[in-house]
């Protein structure tokens, strides 16, 4: 499904941030990305929903090339990406309804239709008592559940969570983790990037291991090794 | 089916950009008020200046037009001395248009010009037409006249001529020539620099607008919305700077229409031309003109800034 071939990035003169970085990802998997930060997860991360491209190497999803996706191709592509970060990214004066139902009407989908949706996603994640609330009111957990919402609501094939738990205490950080198993229990792949030593140990995933740009190890059933 | 429910999807995608346009516009009120204000200045300043110079231009032009000189000719001339005379005079260079007034074209002009003072009227009519026949020179540049009129007094033609009349219209052509020019390089001048303060200013406005939500923006992008969703509502704001720009502009030229053209009128007599059609046609001109830099304004400045500032 996802396919990293020998994915380089350089910044400048000689700040290599990914370094011949080569592994497949299948339909279904839970991947935890980890290592301590510089190591390169946050970089390929930014290659995988295209925000930056590689100096050299190719990323295959559902067998094509991303950096060949045209400009107008792109949100189409990030509609199938669903992404959660460690600062939420909410619109801060807008409900949590209306936070996710942006993404839908960023799309064009009809009203009807983003009530419905909205409403599952909301339900999903167990917010479905807090819809009026301000995002701003939100608790970290909470914040973090909508934007979970938000990354779901295109029906994602793929939910990438670049350090998801990073701001919230560890109660919050186990529902978060919680959430993301019941999402990759539905089909969906989860990519979990993360040094939460904590977590990886406790979940008895696939750990890929990278340091220094380089993946360092990958099993499954993994501990964090770094 | 499908190209109906892609239609309903245009709509609503429509709808939801305009409404972002507008908000934006109202969330920021001042801001708008202020780059809206600096566009109607440019309009106005560019309207008046245009206005000014289509009307110098034109009295100038209608000056020009007038008949240059006139030769009257003696009761006796026969039909072929006439005919030779104008042949001689249609062939000089400086000369570009000759016409014959006959008796009965100087009676009907007489009529035409007094047609409201039965005296005058009467004191000549068809049996009693003491109008002399006339040929109406007109020269290709004003400074012609003298040399023509010298050329005509020479012994050779004076037993033909009655007498030769021609008005010193040079000195008052060059001084509207260097108006107009002078108008024409002010208003120049000082449109562009309009130009520019408004192009800066509509293009800060929006920058502003643009930073203001760059959190919104960055989102948008990445939950998958397409460049134009992200682009259209800031050009549009930029289309509703224009538009109302233009319209308040309107209105006000519309008013200054009403109450000057009654001034001008009162001014601009006998310069050969209906100061009043002429007025309501440049206005029209004029108003379209200042809509369309409006316009074309707000979209320029509003692509320029999204341009520079939604890259990725």
């Amino acid at each position: 499904m996802i396919e990293f071939q020998h994915v380089t990035k350089k910044y400048g003169k000689g700040i290599i941030a990914v370094d011949d970085v080569s592994f497949k990802i299948a339909k279904g998997e839970f991947v935890a990305l980890v290592g301590p930060s510089g190591a390169g997860k946050s970089t390929l991360i930014k290659m995988l929903i295209r925000e930056e491209e590689p100096t050299s190497g190719r990323i295959l999803v559902a067998d094509r090339d991303i950096f060949q996706l045209r400009e107008k191709e792109l949100p189409f592509y990030r509609r199938k990406v669903g992404v959660i970060f460690q600062d939420f990214k909410l619109l801060a004066k807008k409900t949590v309804y209306e936070n996710v139902a942006f993404a839908l009407e960023v799309a064009g989908v009809l009203p009807g239709i983003i009530k419905k949706r909205v409403g599952e996603m909301l339900t999903l994640v167990g917010l479905e008592q807090r819809t009026n609330a301000l995002s701003e009111e939100l608790s970290g957990g909470e914040k973090q559940r909508v934007s979970i919402a938000r990354a779901l609501v295109h029906e994602p094939k793929l939910l990438i969570a670049d350090e998801p738990t990073g701001n919230l205490d560890p109660v919050n950080s186990w529902e978060i983790i919680e959430l993301l198993f019941k999402i990759n229990k539905n089909g969906t792949i989860v990519l979990l990037a993360t040094h939460n030593k904590e977590i990886v140990d406790a979940i008895h995933k696939r750990v890929v291991s990278m340091k220094e740009g380089k993946i360092v190890d990958d099993r499954e059933n993994g501990k964090y090794i770094l | 089916m499908k190209s109906d429910s892609e239609f309903t999807n245009f709509l609503i995608t429509s709808g939801r950009i305009i409404k972002m346009a507008v908000i934006s516009f109202w969330r920021n009120r001042w801001l708008s008020l202020a780059t809206t204000l600096i566009i109607i200045l440019t309009l106005l300043i560019i309207s008046v200046f245009t206005f000014l110079a289509l009307i110098v231009n034109r009295t100038a032009t209608s000056m020009r037009e007038k008949v240059d000189l006139v030769v009257y000719l003696k009761e006796n001339d026969s039909e072929d001395q006439i005919s030779a005379l104008s042949d001689l005079i249609g062939s000089r260079p400086e000369v570009k248009k000759i016409i014959f007034i006959s008796k009965e074209e100087a009676l009907n002009r007489w009529r035409a010009r007094y047609a409201g003072d039965q005296n005058l009227q009467n004191i000549v009519n068809e049996n009693d037409n003491p109008l002399p026949r006339s040929l109406e020179v007109k020269t290709k540049n004003p400074e012609d006249i003298e040399k023509v009129a010298d050329f005509l007094q020479s012994e050779d033609y004076a037993p033909l001529i009655n007498k030769l009349s021609y008005q010193q219209n040079k000195d008052m052509i060059d001084r509207l020539v260097r108006i107009t020019s002078f108008v024409k390089k002010i208003g120049v001048g000082l449109s562009i620099l309009f130009m520019i303060i408004s192009i800066l200013v509509v293009y800060n406005a929006i920058k502003l607008t643009i930073i203001a939500r760059s959190d919104e923006l960055e989102i948008m992008r990445l939950v998958g919305a397409t460049d134009a969703y992200v682009r259209l509502p800031f050009v549009l704001e930029g289309v509703i700077f224009g538009v109302t720009a233009a319209i308040i502009g309107m209105i006000v030229i519309f008013v200054a229409y009403h109450f000057l053209t009654p001034v001008f009128i009162r001014y601009l007599v006998d310069i050969g031309y209906d100061v009043g059609v002429f007025m309501r046609s440049s206005l029209y001109q004029v108003v379209s003109v200042q809509f369309l830099v409006a316009l074309l304004l707000g979209i320029f400045c509003s692509f320029w800034a999204t341009r520079q500032h939604l890259r990725k």
